[in-house]
C-alpha cells in the first residue's frame, strides 16, 4: 500500500493512465484484454457478421420481390391472353346465337343476360391483369400511370387527390417505375382503407440527388400501434421495395393529423436501368 | 553505441488495423536503429489471451521492451516514431 502512495509509483500510474487514455482517444486500440475475453475485436467481428447477414437478407428480399413481379407479370399475361381470348369468343358466340335464333322472348332475354355477364367478366379480367402487372407502365411510363392511378383512386373512393411531378415521363427505369408505382398504389390503398380522409395528394419530384415520392392525406393519422405493426399496412413491402433501390421510406409520426409517406430513392438508381 | 541486443514483446490482436501498423512500425524502427541487435516476440492476444493477462496487458497493440532493463511499455500503433524512440531510450536527452 505504501509503495502505491510513493511519488514514483503514483507518477508511473498516472503516466500509464494518460497513455491509455491517449491511445483510446486517438483510436489506436484494436482490442481490450479483459479477465474473460478480448473485447472490441470480438465486438467488431460480431457487428460485421450481423451486417453481412442483414445485407444477405436485404438481397434475398430484393430477389424475392423481383421474382414475385415476374410471376405476377406471367400470370397477368396468361389471364389476359387465355381468359380474355376465351371470353371474347364466348361473347361473339352469344351474339351469333342471338342473331341465329328466332326472336322468341325467353331465349333472347337469357342470351342478353349472359352477354352482359360476359362483358362484366371481361372487364374484371382486364382489371385483375392490370393490377397484377400494370402494362400501362411500359406503354405510358411512370408519370402517366400514376396520374391514371390517382384518377382511378378519386373515382373509387370519392377522396379528392392531386398529383404533382417535375419528372419527365420517360425518365425512370422499368424496375424503379414498378417499385414507385407499387409503393404509391399501396399508400393510396392505405388512405382508402384506414385514413378516413377527405383529401389526399401525391408528389413525385427530384430533390437534390434523390427522387422523392410523397403520399399525404388529411385523415386521422397513424397511431403508434399501427406504426409498430407495419406489416398490416403493407409498410414492410413498401420499405423492401425502397431498400432494393438503396432508398428509404419514412412515415409521419403518431399523433399528427393526416399521414405522409415519404420515399426517397437515389436518382442514379431511378434513372438508370436497375434490377 | 551499445551492442546490447534489444528484446521486444509486441502484443497484437490478429491482423487488426493498429496491430498491423505496430508490427510494421516496430520492424522499420528496429531496421533503422537496431539493425542486427534486436529480437521481436509477437503475441497474438486472440490466440494467447492468457499470456496477455499474465503480463497485465490491457490493450493491443502494446509493446514491451524486455531487455535491456528497465522494462518499458508503450501503447498504441507506434506511429509517433520520435515518442517511441524516446520511450525506448533509443534517442537521448538532446531532443
Amino acid at each position: 500500500m505504501s509503495a502505491l502512495r510513493s511519488p514514483v509509483v503514483r507518477r508511473r500510474v498516472r503516466t500509464e493512465t494518460e497513455a491509455l487514455a491517449h491511445v483510446l482517444k486517438t483510436h489506436q486500440v484494436d482490442a481490450i484484454v479483459g479477465e474473460r475475453d478480448v473485447m472490441l475485436v470480438r465486438l467488431r467481428q460480431v457487428e460485421a457478421e450481423l451486417e453481412q447477414s442483414r445485407d444477405e437478407l436485404r438481397a434475398l428480399a430484393g430477389r424475392l420481390q423481383v421474382q414475385r413481379d415476374h410471376e405476377r407479370a406471367a400470370i397477368a399475361r396468361e389471364i389476359h391472353d387465355e381468359m380474355g381470348q376465351a371470353l371474347t369468343s364466348l361473347q361473339f358466340g352469344l351474339s351469333w346465337m342471338a342473331q341465329a335464333l328466332p326472336v322468341t322472348q325467353p331465349v333472347q332475354t337469357k342470351i342478353r343476360a349472359l352477354s352482359a355477364l360476359v362483358t362484366t367478366t371481361i372487364r374484371s379480367v382486364k382489371r385483375i391483369a392490370v393490377e397484377l402487372r400494370p402494362g400501362v407502365l411500359d406503354e405510358l411510363g411512370l408519370v402517366k400511370t400514376l396520374q391514371s392511378e390517382v384518377r382511378a383512386f378519386q373515382g373509387h373512393t370519392g377522396i379528392r387527390c392531386a398529383f404533382k411531378t417535375n419528372l419527365s415521363k420517360a425518365a425512370c427505369s422499368p424496375a424503379a417505375s414498378l417499385a414507385i408505382f407499387r409503393i404509391a398504389q399501396a399508400a393510396l390503398t392505405n388512405v382508402a382503407r384506414h385514413a378516413r380522409a377527405s383529401r389526399a395528394g401525391m408528389t413525385l419530384i427530384t430533390r437534390g440527388p434523390d427522387v422523392v415520392l410523397t403520399v399525404t392525406d388529411n385523415g386521422r393519422g397513424l397511431v403508434r400501434k399501427t406504426i409498430g405493426n407495419g406489416d398490416a399496412l403493407g409498410i414492410v413491402g413498401m420499405r423492401e421495395r425502397a431498400m432494393a433501390l438503396d432508398g428509404t421510406l419514412t412515415l409521419s409520426g403518431p399523433g399528427v393529423t393526416g399521414t405522409t409517406v415519404t420515399v426517397r430513392l437515389p436518382l442514379s438508381r431511378v434513372l438508370t436501368s436497375s434490377t | 553505441m551499445s551492442r546490447t541486443t534489444h528484446v521486444f514483446r509486441l502484443f497484437v490482436a490478429g491482423r487488426e488495423h493498429n496491430s498491423a501498423l505496430a508490427r510494421t512500425n516496430l520492424a522499420q524502427l528496429c531496421e533503422k536503429h537496431l539493425k542486427g541487435r534486436h529480437r521481436i516476440d509477437i503475441v497474438d492476444v486472440l490466440k494467447n489471451t492468457a499470456i496477455a493477462l499474465e503480463f497485465r496487458v490491457l490493450v493491443t497493440p502494446t509493446l514491451m521492451l524486455v531487455r535491456p532493463r528497465p522494462e518499458v511499455t508503450v501503447l498504441g500503433n507506434l506511429n509517433d516514431t520520435r515518442e517511441v524512440l524516446a520511450a525506448l531510450r533509443l534517442i537521448g536527452g538532446e531532443r
